[in-house]
């Protein structure tokens, strides 16, 4: 066991827990949450009261518009093979890139969908560690509608992943085998006995349960013929196990002899105390810091060993733990563009940002949902800043607060043609207003700057920043007092804020 | 000994009219050491210099079906449905054709103008996308350096400290541009690449943003080196940085580099057309930037999703249509621009695949690959020999060359490295590859 934090807190701690285990909040949500407590902020934390469907699902996603939709594709592919008959080669091939085409465009609106209805879900929850404990899943299981290209399965894993938020992880290892969406992105839909496809136990071993350097390639190899016979149903959209296909001989893995399943060798695989130590390992490194003392990780492997796989547990005694609060890990961490982006709204009280903000300002930083670049899942920390992202979040930051005035205008003809940044400019957003700056910095307390800057601090940063960024902030605030302070005055300071390296971290 | 922080911060003073009237950059520099002043008029990296454009095509590229041995039965054996006939192949020499889906390269060949280096790899391979990626970014097969081979060059050979040393366009800065001191620069697009802020006392604000965004003084190392914290490394950034340090160092990079490369990027129209692939749009701009006259030695771009597990065809001969129109548009741009001596471009991937196709007309992940050498500096045709398809390794080509020979080579004999030890840990054996 981790030794525990003191009972009493502050409120830069409960700041700091509501950043790490979720997304941060406003100055208001932080006062209610420091007021619980900190075992009751985690228990309320780890046992959220809003019900799992208690969000709006997508309507394509219903399970039988779902059906529906199946059915259809496959009938009207039966017309288009039965008209493809009829005609020169030539032309049935233009029929079937057209046909190909419709489907794919429809699949990119319901992808571009998908990503939106997340992070909408992620602004808006009452359960804000859960869905963070569904980023660290999707990340952990990488999966890539950009090649698993149906957007319903991708839905499908994410509800998988927030239904498991807290639960086990072998057991969530299980039904990642028999997830649709994986089979299709690691190909072992197609595997057979003939001829075995390595790569689901290949990333199985290397990236979600063992590590590089606790397996063989002969490991691999033999794990390969056991997961032979899984197929997935195009119909049907699920992965049953086919034992015709599958390899029925002996195999070898970790030294035993058997003739293992798929399953039988997911279970192998948690025998061995490297995947409690792998698990553990990573949920510190995402919730606290990077290359934990091996202290750490091996208190916390046995704990999640002795509490059988469940993570719930674990994430309590690591918000629970005194080194979580430890000052050298309180405003360390780098945020990841979708922290960036849910705090950075959160704290400008924005419920309701502009339609495709999220999408291009997540897909110009470097983490779109459902999209993560390859099977190891994003880099973290340091790797999601670079000379191009770090301006790139400045400007958003200009554009949300309105602090960088009117964008578009600045912008000339020419740079408008940037597809990416034009969908954030578009002519709906173009009547983006801002936020609400009367009650983020009251006119009252406007007239002393030092009282100003000193509230957007503890809204932006909760915490003290260094002493040279707090005179820069008043010293700039003065300077732009003027006669009066006007909504456009604070827009230009919160942008200034915000475009710092400090407020980068959380 | 001059630090790197010194230097940044001088040739912000040198170029402060950019950065408009320096009041609290005047307040801030006031310590500074008083020699800083004289490297902001050295010469970083000379504009005529030579220029190595690196491609990565990433998820492990099948070299036998780019590189296609025709006149092996074993390598028609091994793939019946993948395997490319001789008839769609564009015939290299009596033994390898090309395929078929890069014309253009296909008559650099002819020119002499293109390279193909057979069977590179290196000992020991690993399968493992993220670990060899790693390898070949690093030029380290045992995975542990913190710093990359670019980075490296950038610390050894480039005096200065100017971080448009080396570009990359890529979301993430490569492995391959790690650095102690010097890791280049990432942008995407030029025209956002500048802080965009509110209008009025424009002056004011630029002074206020410049002064939060450059690093402390007191938390200076003593060498401009590393901080004593763990983290980095595999990143791109500099090793051993802590978070709020390599945040404040991006910063400064990114002020530094943002209004020159902006300039620069829209000087020059080219009137050759690009494809509209990410690929494409990346070299177009990495063009301009050579037109626009950058000091850059390295610019870096990829071109992804050559993991092809599954029904492969049509999807890897797609690919490499991509990748040879690209280089078509960009070669004739250099042309146009009478810099296309002055370019070399090299291409790599992770690993090429196995030799057997596998149940879903697909390959897994393999071992030694071939790779492209592009440029009129370059001394055309097939270098290194074509790897045996019977004497394997798990079902592998063995590979007939190290990729670390390539590097090495083209560090010294045309990036002008005075040394290769200091940036690749040991002395290869050099190529025939340029002139």
């Amino acid at each position: 066991m981790l030794q525990k934090a003191d009972h009493s807190w502050t409120i830069f701690e409960a700041a700091h827990l509501l950043n790490r285990a979720g997304f941060g909040g406003g100055p208001s949500e932080i006062k209610t949450f420091h007021a619980l407590g900190r075992e009751k902020a985690v228990d309320s934390l780890l046992t959220p009261l809003e019900a799992l469907d208690s969000f709006p699902v997508l309507p394509w996603t219903n399970a039988e518009r779902v059906q529906a939709d199946r059915r259809n594709y496959t009938e009207q592919r039966n017309v288009m093979h039965e008209a493809m008959r009829e005609l020169t080669p030539p032309d049935a091939q233009e029929m079937k890139r057209q046909f190909v085409k419709k489907f794919q465009k429809e699949n990119r609106l319901r992808s571009l969908q998908a990503q939106e209805w997340w992070f909408k879900r992620m602004l808006t929850t009452q359960a804000p560690l859960r869905e963070k404990m569904t980023l660290f899943w999707h990340d952990h299981f990488a999966t890539s509608s950009q090649k698993v290209k149906q957007p319903v399965l991708m839905v499908r894993q994410n509800e998988l992943f927030r239904r498991c938020a807290f639960g086990s992880f072998r057991d969530l290892t299980q039904a990642i085998l028999l997830d649709p969406a994986m089979s299709l992105y690691l190909d072992a839909q197609g595997s057979k006995k003939e001829m075995p496809n390595e790569n689901f136990p290949r990333e199985l071993m290397e990236l979600f349960t063992l590590g590089e350097g606790h397996y063989t390639e002969q490991d691999i190899r033999e794990a390969a013929r056991a997961f032979t016979g899984y197929q997935l149903s195009a119909i049907k959209g699920q992965v049953t196990f086919r034992p015709r296909q599958w390899d029925s001989s002996d195999k070898t893995i970790f030294g035993k002899t058997a003739p293992f399943t798929g399953k039988e060798v997911v279970d192998l695989i948690f025998t061995q105390k490297q995947a409690a130590r792998l698990m553990a390992q990573k949920l510190w490194e995402f919730f606290v810091t990077e290359n934990p003392a091996a202290t750490i990780v091996e208190s916390l492997t046995t704990s999640l060993q002795q509490h059988d796989f469940q993570v719930g547990p674990l994430l309590r005694e690591i918000f629970l733990s005194k080194e979580f609060y430890a000052e050298n890990s309180i405003r360390s961490q780098i945020k990841a563009p979708v922290q960036f982006l849910l705090t950075l709204l959160k704290q400008l009280e924005i419920t309701d940002p502009p339609a495709g903000f999220a999408i291009t300002a997540g897909h110009q930083l470097g983490q779109v949902l459902f999209a993560p670049p390859n099977v190891a899942g994003w880099d973290w920390g340091q790797a999601w800043i670079n000379t191009n992202t770090l301006l790139t979040r400045y400007n958003l930051a200009g554009f949300l607060t309105n602090g960088a005035g009117n964008i578009r205008q600045k912008l000339t003809k020419e740079q408008r043609k940037n597809p990416a940044m034009d969908r954030i400019l578009d002519e709906k957003n173009q009547v983006w207003t801002g936020p609400n700056y009367e009650e983020i910095a009251p006119r009252a307390l406007r007239e002393n700057p030092t009282e100003l800057v000193d509230l957007l601090i503890f809204r932006f940063f909760q915490a003290p920043v260094t002493p040279k960024a707090r005179k820069a902030f008043i010293e700039y605030a003065k300077s732009k007092k003027g006669v009066i302070f006007t909504n456009k005055e604070i827009a230009e300071l919160c942008h200034l804020m915000l475009s710092t390296p400090y407020y980068q971290l959380t | 000994m001059k630090t790197r922080r010194d230097f940044l911060r001088s040739t912000v003073l040198g170029a402060s009219a950019t950065w408009t009237v320096p009041m609290f950059i005047e307040r801030t520099f006031g310590q500074l050491h008083e020699g800083a002043r004289d490297l902001a008029t050295q010469p970083t990296t000379g504009k005529d210099d030579t220029i190595m454009v690196v491609l990565q095509l990433a998820g492990g590229n099948d070299g036998l079906n780019t590189l296609v041995p025709y006149a092996d039965d074993i390598y028609h054996r091994s793939r019946p449905h993948i395997a490319k006939k001789e008839k769609d192949l564009i015939k290299l020499s009596d033994h390898v054709g090309l395929n078929s889906a890069m014309p253009f390269l296909g008559s650099l060949f002819k020119e002499g103008d293109l390279g193909i280096v057979q069977g590179v790899g290196y000992p020991n391979p690993n399968r493992s996308h993220f670990v060899s990626t790693s390898i070949w970014e690093t030029a380290d097969p045992t995975n542990h350096s913190p710093t990359g081979w670019l980075g490296r060059y950038f610390d050894n050979a480039c005096p200065g400290a100017d971080p448009t040393v080396g570009i990359s366009f890529n979301k993430t800065q490569p492995e391959a541009f790690g650095a102690l001191k010097n890791p280049g620069v990432c942008l995407n697009s030029p025209e956002l690449y500048r802080w965009i802020h509110g209008g009025g006392e424009k002056a004011q604000a630029e002074e206020f943003f410049a002064d939060l965004n450059q690093p402390d003084d007191e938390d200076e190392p003593a060498d401009g080196g590393s901080i004593a914290m763990p983290g980095g490394g595999k990143t791109g950034g500099i090793a051993g940085e802590g978070n709020l340090a390599f945040l404040e160092r991006v910063a400064m990079d990114a002020r530094v580099s943002s209004k020159t490369i902006l300039d620069l990027a829209s000087k020059h129209k080219t009137r050759v057309r690009y494809d509209g692939t990410p690929l494409a749009r990346n070299l177009n701009l990495v063009a301009r930037m050579i037109a626009g006259g950058m000091p850059t030695r390295v610019y870096y771009v990829s071109h992804g999703g050559f993991d092809t597990h599954n029904q492969q065809l049509n999807s890897h001969d797609r690919l490499l249509g991509q990748l040879d129109s690209a280089l078509k548009s960009f070669f004739t741009d250099l042309k146009e621009q009478g810099n296309d001596k002055r370019v070399v471009l090299m291409t790599f991937s992770e690993f090429g695949r196995r030799v057997s196709e596998n149940a879903s007309a697909g390959t897994d992940h393999g071992k030694a690959s071939c790779l492209f050498l592009a440029g009129p500096g370059i001394k055309g045709g097939l270098h290194g020999t074509h790897p045996s398809l019977t004497d394997l390794s798990e079902g592998d080509i063995k590979h007939t060359t190290d990729f670390r020979q390539v590097y090495g080579t083209l560090l010294t004999d045309w990036l002008k490295a005075p040394r290769m030890k200091p940036i690749l840990g040991a002395d290869y054996a050099k190529m025939g590859i340029i002139g």
